[in-house]
């Protein structure tokens, strides 16, 4: 059997070796990101609530919604907004082509699952006796065909290939279920040469280390969540070790498990004193339309048009600011 | 007057007539749709499922109840097309094979939130298909005991089903203490609920399907056919002739107003390889024969697949 790719994917590997990225239209030469969000939801559907009798889901608003939102970045200066929510959490790879084209702006999607809340029966109780939840190969596998093979649309046809592997892990603490996911994810990014993002559980540099474990090098690997309030130094210590920093929640500002934009400025600051500023990430995990779980409409053009700015009253110079916003994404998100 | 919700619309009990009470078009883990391992197209889920439905109308097969939760790949407008072409009543289910194949929007949810999802698909319709569900699927996580998330599903499958008047159908009747427990709380009469596979290999020896009869609830040998004796058996198959013997011993016992029967086949699989050479058809080609071998009346096998069912799929409310 076989399904047609609507992007040829021997070209993104063929072209591989001369600095692409893979966005929803087929692979991209790197220079041309520009502006990356790389910690953003498009469509963000909890699991199961396409389901549900009281959530609608309505595609034409859905797209105009983002739509406008994408605009909006780019007349901010936004060129490409990377959609991390994984394989499994609302992904709608032919919504983001029509959004792509239509706006102008790249789209990135990814791969991956995670939480082990979020994902479904088939990968933690299948139908075998025990039923024991899959292990990293399995998840590696799974992952590294939406790489290679183009991303599913299920049970329907795989279309182009994901750009980003992504993985998360219980705020309470990796479960053994989320230590196979980070390994298959790692794999799958070493195996394909994209980017892998994780958002760590209770311990950055434990989480970081499993990823590492699997001989994926560190530059590789963007850990998200570190502007939370629970952090507590692991910024740094992520930056030494040759890690993207993610301070992805940019614009939360009331929340009581993240700092805010004064403290995240210090975080920045602090972190571009010690020399680590083309390991600093930043975006804002906003949503660009919710199903399931609250809405969260900060402007994808938030970090740009206010945080920016902000920092740069605060002494961060033009040329980190390229950096951040430019070259780390860029670097990040180049096959490898 | 006597109501059941098909897929197609409601109809009277009356023309139901021999039900296949819990089966499958297609059952799938929740995630499986990820997998292309298991992907079939279109023409290749009807080419396997077609042929089977077809020649259960040609035995004489009325109803076919599916019994595939909400996120297990139920797939409504396809039953409706299946039932229009075949003539084969297709009932479809809300609610959850158990605890463990509920998404997280689910998982998460209030007993009261799950009761309304499960009156809306009962009473309103499933989804944009304007299908309403005619029972209500419940059931036993992996591991033989009620997880917390199986009791709210039972709790709400209990108050769905008082308020609409739907029945509610397990997925394995180990740990019936619990569910019954659960039932009598709500207020729902225990003739209202099927405890299903009361006949399956991995728990059989543990379900108290007599003691389920005695309470008043209904029983469902409705494995029949995962026989070890199969070439490529599943883990929970059993041997032919000791089912068969559970079944008789279960009827000898005065439970022939309590039973019913089925055969729990996918008729094309969603997210899994399936059981090679096990279909609906099994009621027909090997059940009801053994069944007359054994010197059942053919009274009581149209208690079992006609009658039973009609009064269990009757819209009580």
């Amino acid at each position: 059997m076989i399904y047609p790719l609507s992007v040829d994917v021997s070209a993104a590997v063929a072209t591989t070796v001369h600095e692409t990225v893979t966005t929803v239209l087929g692979p991209v030469p790197a220079h041309e990101l520009g502006v990356t969000a790389v910690h953003e939801a498009l469509l963000s559907v909890v699991p199961g609530a396409q389901f549900a009798p009281d959530i609608a889901i309505d595609r034409a608003e859905i797209f105009e919604v983002l739509a406008a939102k994408l605009r909006d970045f780019r007349e901010h200066g936004g060129r490409t907004i990377v959609d991390s929510t994984g394989m499994f959490h609302g992904r709608d790879v032919n919504l983001y082509e029509a959004l792509s084209r239509a706006t102008g702006v790249h789209i990135i999607a990814s791969t991956g699952m995670g939480p082990e809340e979020m994902l479904g029966g088939y990968f933690l109780t299948p139908q075998t006796n025990p039923p024991t939840p899959w292990p990293a190969e399995k998840f590696a596998e799974l992952f590294r065909k939406e790489i290679t093979e183009g991303m599913v649309v299920p049970r329907v046809e795989r279309r182009g290939p994901a750009g980003l592997v992504t993985t998360t892990a219980d705020p309470n603490g990796m479960t053994p279920t989320e230590e196979s996911l980070f390994r298959g994810a790692a794999r799958a990014a070493l195996d394909t040469g994209v980017p892998l993002s994780i958002r760590y559980g209770a311990d950055a540099l434990h989480d970081l280390g499993i990823v590492l474990d699997e001989g994926l090098p560190a530059g590789r690997v963007l850990v998200g969540g570190l502007d939370r309030a629970d952090a507590d130094g692991a910024a740094l210590e992520v930056a030494k070790r040759g890690a993207f920093v993610g301070l992805d929640h940019v614009g939360l500002n009331d929340h009581p498990n993240y700092i805010n934009d004064a403290q995240r400025t210090s975080l920045v600051m602090e972190l571009v004193n010690a020399g680590h500023s083309h390991r600093i990430i930043l975006s804002s995990n906003a949503i660009g339309v919710a199903k399931g779980l609250p809405e969260y409409h900060l402007p994808f053009s938030h970090v740009l048009s206010t945080f920016v700015p902000f920092l740069k009253q605060q002494g961060l110079s033009d040329e980190d600011a390229h950096r951040i916003l430019v070259d780390n994404t860029r670097e990040l998100l180049t096959h490898s | 007057m006597s109501k059941v919700n098909t897929v197609l619309g409601t109809i009277p009990a009356e023309e139901l007539g021999l039900v296949a009470i819990h089966e499958h078009i297609g059952y799938g883990m929740p995630g499986s749709e990820l997998d292309t391992t298991w992907w079939k197209t279109p023409e290749e889920r009807y080419a396997e499922t077609v042929p089977k439905l077809r020649a259960f109308h040609e035995y004489g097969g009325g109803t076919f109840v599916d019994a595939t939760g909400i996120c297990n790949g139920r797939d409504v407008d396809y039953y409706k097309s299946l039932s229009a072409k075949t003539g084969v009543h297709i009932v479809a289910c809300t609610g959850f094979v158990g605890g463990d194949t509920a998404l997280p929007h689910f998982a998460r949810a209030s007993v009261d939130y799950l009761a309304k999802v499960f009156i809306h698909e009962i009473s309103v319709g499933i989804g944009t298909t304007g299908s309403r569900a005619g029972v209500i699927k419940v059931g036993v996580s992996r591991g033989g005991r009620m997880t917390d998330l199986d009791k709210r599903i039972y709790r709400a499958a209990a108050r769905a089903a008082i308020q609409t008047g739907a029945p509610v159908l397990t997925h394995l009747a180990i740990d019936a203490e619990n569910a019954i427990a659960i039932f009598q709380e709500e207020g729902l009469p225990l003739d209202r609920v099927l405890f299903g596979h009361v006949d399956d290999g991995v728990n059989a020896e543990n379900t108290r399907d007599t003691w389920i009869a005695e309470q008043g609830g209904r029983v469902g040998f409705d494995t029949f056919g995962y026989e070890t004796e199969l070439e490529d058996p599943p883990f929970w198959a059993r041997p032919r002739q000791e089912r068969l013997d559970h079944f008789l011993r279960f009827l000898n016992a005065g439970h022939l107003d309590k039973a019913l029967a089925g055969a729990d086949a996918n008729c094309s699989p969603l997210g899994w390889a399936g059981v090679k050479g096990h279909t609906v058809n099994y009621i027909f080609e090997d059940l009801i024969p053994d069944l007359r071998k054994a010197g059942l009346e053919e009274d009581a096998i149209r208690t079992i697949f006609v009658d039973n069912p009609a009064t269990f799929l009757t819209l009580s409310a």
